[in-house]
């Protein structure tokens, strides 16, 4: 069908939280984001193995009863015309799909929704939605009116989706990443994810010091409040309802004894 | 005419020498030459005849007078009569006259660096006391505990006895905090008698202080049954601030206790449940001054459950800087009854965040109707029916291994050389080896034991409620196993996880070492049960063992990095741990070993970085108790700990990612606990590179090589 899997990771705890999902890496991208952790899929998947849907397929059926879904991801699923095909594919065998997208396709994710080949979405917001910024953070230059245009297909269809954004301090500021917040006010959940140095596709932000995960926690709480969510960091205590001593010393949390 | 000789030889040495020979005895003092004292010892220690003991201690006399030298020290004295001994042939005699002690160079070694067996002795002079006593009775144990064939097995690498240097102890134990609420605090030995608590914080310090006091009586883990159920009869009436405060001191009290023995933390392990454990249920509970309160534990869901809460709210929130806690470990029990107990969804969360945080919640599976106690790093008792009998008065469950001796399986498969039958007859002779050596070590501790409260282990000889409260004839003896997958790689020519054949032929391996361990155990009336040995040091030890005498073989299936040193053999019954496997995978094939491996066992899913949500690690738990035999799981994540602004951050990374030192200090699961990666033996160190920590990758293209060919890793969310 002309859509090669180059990457089959059988179970990921990450993917779709909650849920046990396989998850499947396509190749190429139309954006070259220069944080992307993913280059060698993206710039150069001909060096890799191409793994066959029909072993995939196979190797899922063993693990029926365990996993709860398939992971899209790459790259950039959507870049690939086929794409439906290979959801068909999966989805004939009853397996919910979880796609990842950069979102500059609103046709075609609008298509797989409607066509119920997706069952959740979680969509990149590379930065404010201003073609400026956007383009600073994709790499290349972004229409901007294709990624609003997803934006809204996700808040109308009524599928499971989230927008996730992966903060780079050099190329977005704190400010920034409140400024895409209050851009998706009424839209969803907006998860800010770290950026990892390790082996981004421009070697000089090899050299940029992430966020860190105290910083960046606060950063998600602040999100969440433009968004108006409220964060799930605590638990409640079975049993016991609001207004309970347990729910006033949780503001106590976090001291030495 | 002896004397007259003896007294020209003496004169003749003084005019010789023209000085009186002085010796420096080991207890602190100059004495001046008496040969006698060489007599006297041999005929005491050895006993040769006299008329040997007289010319040896001539011999030695003219040797030293012959020299030049004006003092002369006790061990040297000893060395010269050795070398006496041997001279004559008289080997028994030469063994029974040895001297234990250390090299002057060792010591000062000891002294200057850390040491890295266990990782988790600290350095510091506690610690130094603890490595040099075990030096002492380790080659004590060896000389004089167990038969020579038996300290030659353990030598040559066949086997390996742990802990040899706690030879005077049992290995592990499990205990009821009821012990304590009933009998107080009153130890032998002890200046002070405690009555049975009133007040749960003094029943925490009751609880404390018996950790430690078992401590210095075992050699391994301490652990205790239902510890959130039996305080709970103390916590009624108190508020949650109140709890919380005393889980907080529960957990630094054990974590910060590496105050006691050799500096070590006691090696706790806090059994925990959600709902009542059956065969609780209708037992009499125990309340403040030791006092039945009329009820029974089904009556104190509530309090034991808020207990069981917070403990894990304090673990969730790590240390003062935010690290996970080392010690104590919790285990959580699932059985089939927690999916029926109202609000354990919400705990199962609570426990799973915690999981992905902070990596301390073990998940113990107790599926069916068996209990089960877990003991030290992966050592769980099955309650048996006369155990359910002992539960009506919880007090009397106390359990324990004596001893622990693993056989080192790779060894076995150079050694039969690709036959089957001579494989599994070779599997029998080392199985035979271990047993004899846990006869030793029974003998030995029923010895240290018949001096009753007055002897050398007088806190385990104890009777406060008409039995001694080491139960000897409920000891379980442990055989384990290092280095299956390398057995099946040796003689199959492919590791467990490259083909079913394999696999299959691993377990046949295990199921054959099972019915061995029954079958010696009917014969021996005594309860021998197969471990998965936790084997920090001792995979280690038996790769360099085998790259030494079986060099042809052994470097083709030694783990790890060989021009690193860095050397290893897989744990136990594990499957490779860099094989890139689902952990749906790891954790089905795994389980189907532990149904074999009664004394328990478990699956390490390394996380890495890698934070998944609550919801998702839950998912997995509820599938793997439901979907397999596994025992018991526990998920491993890394950290980052930075010893210059003492903040810890998520992965192991070589800069602290707050303050860019490079002073920092990784922290990760070893074996059974969290540890400092500084401390780690070579062999773990190679394993730690290897381990696979569930990540998706891109093959280069014409590789297959199913460990070897190029990986990219990729990451996803």
């Amino acid at each position: 069908m002309g859509l090669q899997i180059k990457g089959f990771w059988e179970t990921s705890l990450l993917d779709w939280p909650g849920k046990l999902a396989a998850v499947l890496f396509l190749p190429g991208c139309n954006f070259r984001c220069p944080y992307c952790h993913n280059h060698p899929l993206v710039i150069n998947p001909e060096r890799f193995e191409t793994i066959p849907l029909e072993y995939i397929l196979r190797r899922l059926k063993g693990l029926k009863g365990w996993i709860d879904g398939v992971c899209v991801t790459g790259g950039e699923p959507t870049v690939n015309p086929n794409l439906p095909l290979l959801l068909e594919g999966i989805k004939g065998e009853g397996w919910a799909i979880k796609l990842d997208t950069n979102g500059t396709f609103p046709g075609r994710i609008k298509e797989l929704t409607e066509r119920g080949l997706v069952d959740c979405v979680a969509m990149d917001i590379k930065g404010p939605l201003d073609s400026g910024s956007y383009s600073r953070c994709a790499g290349v230059s972004v229409d901007i009116s294709a990624i609003r245009k997803s934006i809204s297909v996700l808040a109308s269809e009524g599928i499971d989706y989230t927008f996730r954004m992966t903060a780079v301090p050099t190329l977005l500021t704190e400010e920034q990443v409140y400024e895409a917040a209050l851009q998706l006010v009424g839209m969803g959940r907006l998860l800010l994810q770290d950026f990892n140095p390790s082996d981004p596709l421009s070697p000089e932000l090899r050299e940029v010091k992430p966020f860190g995960e105290m910083r960046l926690q606060r950063m998600q709480g602040r999100v969440d409040a433009i968004l108006g969510q409220r964060g799930d960091s605590y638990h409640e205590f079975p049993m016991l309802g609001r207004g309970h001593p347990l729910q006033r010393i949780r503001s106590s949390i976090g001291r030495s004894p | 005419m002896e004397k007259t000789e003896e007294g020209k030889v003496l004169r003749r040495d003084n005019e010789t020498t023209d000085m009186a020979l002085f010796v420096r005895t080991s207890d602190e003092q100059f004495s001046g030459w008496d040969r006698q004292r060489i007599v006297d010892a041999l005929i005491k220690e050895t006993e040769v005849d006299v008329v040997t003991a007289q010319e040896i201690s001539r011999e030695v006399e003219e040797l030293i007078a012959s020299s030049t030298i004006s003092m002369v020290t006790s061990p040297l004295i000893r060395e010269l009569v050795d070398a006496k001994l041997i001279e004559r042939g008289l080997e028994q005699e030469r063994k029974r006259h040895t001297r234990l002690g250390m090299p002057l160079y060792d010591v000062d070694q000891l002294i200057l660096h850390p040491n890295k067996e266990n990782a988790n002795v600290p350095h510091g002079p506690e610690a130094t006391n603890l490595t040099l006593a075990e030096r002492i009775k380790k080659e004590y144990a060896l000389l004089s505990v167990f038969s020579e064939e038996v300290a030659d097995a353990h030598m040559r690498g066949d086997i390996h006895l742990h802990d040899l240097g706690f030879i005077d102890r049992p290995y592990c134990s499990g205990q009821s905090l009821e012990y304590i609420k009933r009998f107080g605090l009153s130890l032998p030995n002890s200046i002070a008698m405690a009555k049975p608590a009133k007040h749960a914080e003094v029943l925490l310090a009751h609880m404390v202080k018996f950790a430690a006091a078992l401590q210095s009586h075992f050699a391994g883990a301490i652990g205790w049954d239902a510890v959130n159920l039996f305080f709970a009869p103390h916590l009624v009436g108190m508020r949650d601030e109140e709890i919380k405060q005393l889980a907080q001191m529960m957990i630094f009290e054990f974590s910060q206790q590496a105050v006691a023995r050799g500096g070590q933390a006691i090696f706790t392990d806090l059994n925990l449940y959600w709902e009542i454990p059956r065969h609780f249920e209708d037992v009499p509970a125990i309340g403040p001054m030791g006092e039945y309160t009329g009820k029974t534990y089904s009556q104190y869901e509530h309090e034991a459950q808020r207990f069981a809460w917070f403990l894990f709210e304090v673990f969730k929130e790590g240390d003062g800087s935010g690290r996970p806690f080392f010690f104590p470990k919790p285990l959580v029990h699932i059985t089939e009854k927690f999916f029926r107990t109202r609000g354990h969804l919400e705990f199962l969360h609570h426990i799973c965040d915690v999981a992905s945080e902070k990596g301390n919640t073990y998940f113990v599976f107790d599926r069916g109707e068996t209990a089960k106690v877990s003991e030290c790093c992966r050592l769980s008792f099955k309650l048996d029916a006369s155990d359910l009998e002992d539960a009506k008065q919880p007090w009397k469950m106390r359990y324990c291994a004596l001893q622990n001796v693993t056989l080192n399986l790779p060894r076995i498969g150079y050694l039969s050389g690709g036959d089957d039958r001579s494989l599994f007859e070779r599997v029998e002779e080392f199985m035979d080896m271990a047993v004899r050596a846990h006869l030793e070590k029974k003998t030995f501790i029923e010895k240290l034991l018949s001096y009753g409260e007055n002897g050398p282990l007088a806190l385990l000889a104890m009777e406060r409620d008409g039995s001694s409260y080491l139960r000897m004839h409920r000891a379980s003896y442990l055989i384990g196993m290092v280095g299956l997958n390398e057995l099946v790689q040796i003689h199959t020519g492919k590791q467990m996880r490259e083909s079913k054949g394999a696999f299959k032929f691993g377990l046949k391996v295990i199921a054959h070492m099972k019915l061995l361990a029954d079958q010696l155990s009917e014969r021996h009336g005594m309860h021998f049960v197969l471990e998965q040995t936790p084997a920090e040091s001792t995979a280690y030890r038996f790769a360099k063992l085998d790259l030494q005498y079986h060099w042809q073989k052994a470097h083709h299936v030694v783990k790890g990095d060989i021009s690193q040193g860095e050397v290893y053999y897989t744990n136990s019954t594990y499957l490779n741990n860099g094989a890139v496997m689902n952990p749906i995978e790891r954790v089905r094939q795994e389980g189907l070993f532990h149904p074999l491996v009664e004394a328990g066992a478990l699956t390490h899913i390394w996380l890495g970085e890698a934070k998944p949500s609550k919801e998702s690690l839950a998912n997995f738990v509820m599938k793997t108790f439901n979907h397999t035999q596994n025992d018991q799981i526990a998920f491993s994540p890394e950290f980052t700990t930075c010893n210059r602004c003492h903040r810890t951050s998520r992965g192991l990374a070589e800069i602290c990612s707050y303050c860019g030192s490079r002073d920092v200090d990784g922290i990760t699961r070893i074996t059974g606990y969290f540890t400092r990666i500084s401390s780690w033996n070579k062999g773990k160190i190679g394993e730690l590179h290897d381990r696979y920590r569930n990540q998706g990758f891109l093959r280069v293209e014409g590789r297959d090589e199913r460990y070897e060919g190029e990986m990219v890793p990729l990451i996803s969310a």
